[in-house]
């Protein structure tokens, strides 16, 4: 599942920022976390359930931002327009990554994307499940997506 | 030939406006909701909708029900961009009547594709 993850995030970087993403070494629990000013998040069930996280400074996610819009350096997207293309960039990494999951007769489905935006707060799950977190630098960024997936399996009707 | 972009997200919205500039479409119209949406097609003439799926209030397949009961409606074609990409939600966007379907990440090559297969049929 994190490989699915990985390659999610590069295709949607690739194809919508325009951007190559630099690959970290994954890291399992609580070995890393991030102190990230916009964190996206979308929760998803299927087989498996659990959240997709995604995590920027507010210079990684404007620089985001203004690559999604279209807007050049000099200009300072306002703080709606960053938590709207962090939660779109959030939703195509978690949709992406469901897409590729799904197989036949197993459905799968993601809830909508919510924005987190602040200075001095600590994103944790309310969960025992397992936590691996994919560490990128986007130039002179460092953005993270961390896959959370609850311990218990989903029961099926 | 007029575009109407229909997507509760404003960023998403421009996106496919750049894209849509890129590939030389400049005369475009949006909506926030598929209620707005069925607004807009009222207001004036729309040749082409890109719409999303799920929005608040009237999401892209309730759009597109609602758009292929409107008096000449029911020929204009309607290319949905959305993330769901499950066989059953394609068949199920199919069935409301939707005429292409584009699943994000997508790229500028993949939107222009799909707009001229809608435009040839």
């Amino acid at each position: 599942m994190i490989e699915t993850l990985r390659a999610c995030t590069i295709d949607v970087f690739g194809t919508m920022v325009g951007t190559a993403l630099a690959e970290g070494t994954p890291l399992d629990g609580d070995a890393l976390r991030p102190q990230s000013n916009v964190v996206g998040q979308i929760g998803f069930g299927g087989s498996r359930s659990g959240l997709v996280v995604f995590y920027a400074t507010f210079a990684g996610a404007g620089f985001i931002t203004r690559m999604l819009l279209g807007l050049d350096e000099q200009t300072e997207p306002s703080k709606p327009e960053v938590a709207d293309a962090i939660g779109e960039i959030t939703n195509m990494i978690a949709g992406s990554f469901r897409t590729r999951m799904a197989t036949d007769g197993d459905a799968w489905a993601i809830s909508i994307p919510t924005v987190t935006m602040g200075s001095d707060f600590y994103m944790t799950p309310l969960t025992d499940g397992r936590r691996t977190m994919l560490p990128f630098r986007m130039q002179d960024h460092e953005i993270f997506v961390e896959l959370v997936i609850t311990t218990a399996k989903v029961r099926r009707a | 030939m007029r575009f109407l972009v229909v997507d509760d997200s404003s960023t998403m919205r421009r996106i496919i406006i750049n894209t849509l500039n890129k590939i030389g479409y400049t005369d475009i119209v949006e909506a926030g909701n598929g209620r707005e949406g069925i607004d807009r097609v009222s207001e004036g003439p729309v040749d082409l909708v890109i719409t999303d799926w799920n929005m608040p209030e009237m999401n892209g397949i309730e759009f597109i029900r609602a758009l292929r009961t409107m008096d000449g409606k029911d020929k204009l074609p309607v290319l949905m961009v959305t993330t769901n990409a499950a066989k059953d939600d394609i068949v199920e966007a199919l069935r409301a009547g939707v005429n292409n379907y584009v699943v994000k990440p997508f790229t500028p090559e993949t939107i222009k594709e799909k707009i001229d297969a809608v435009l040839a049929h």
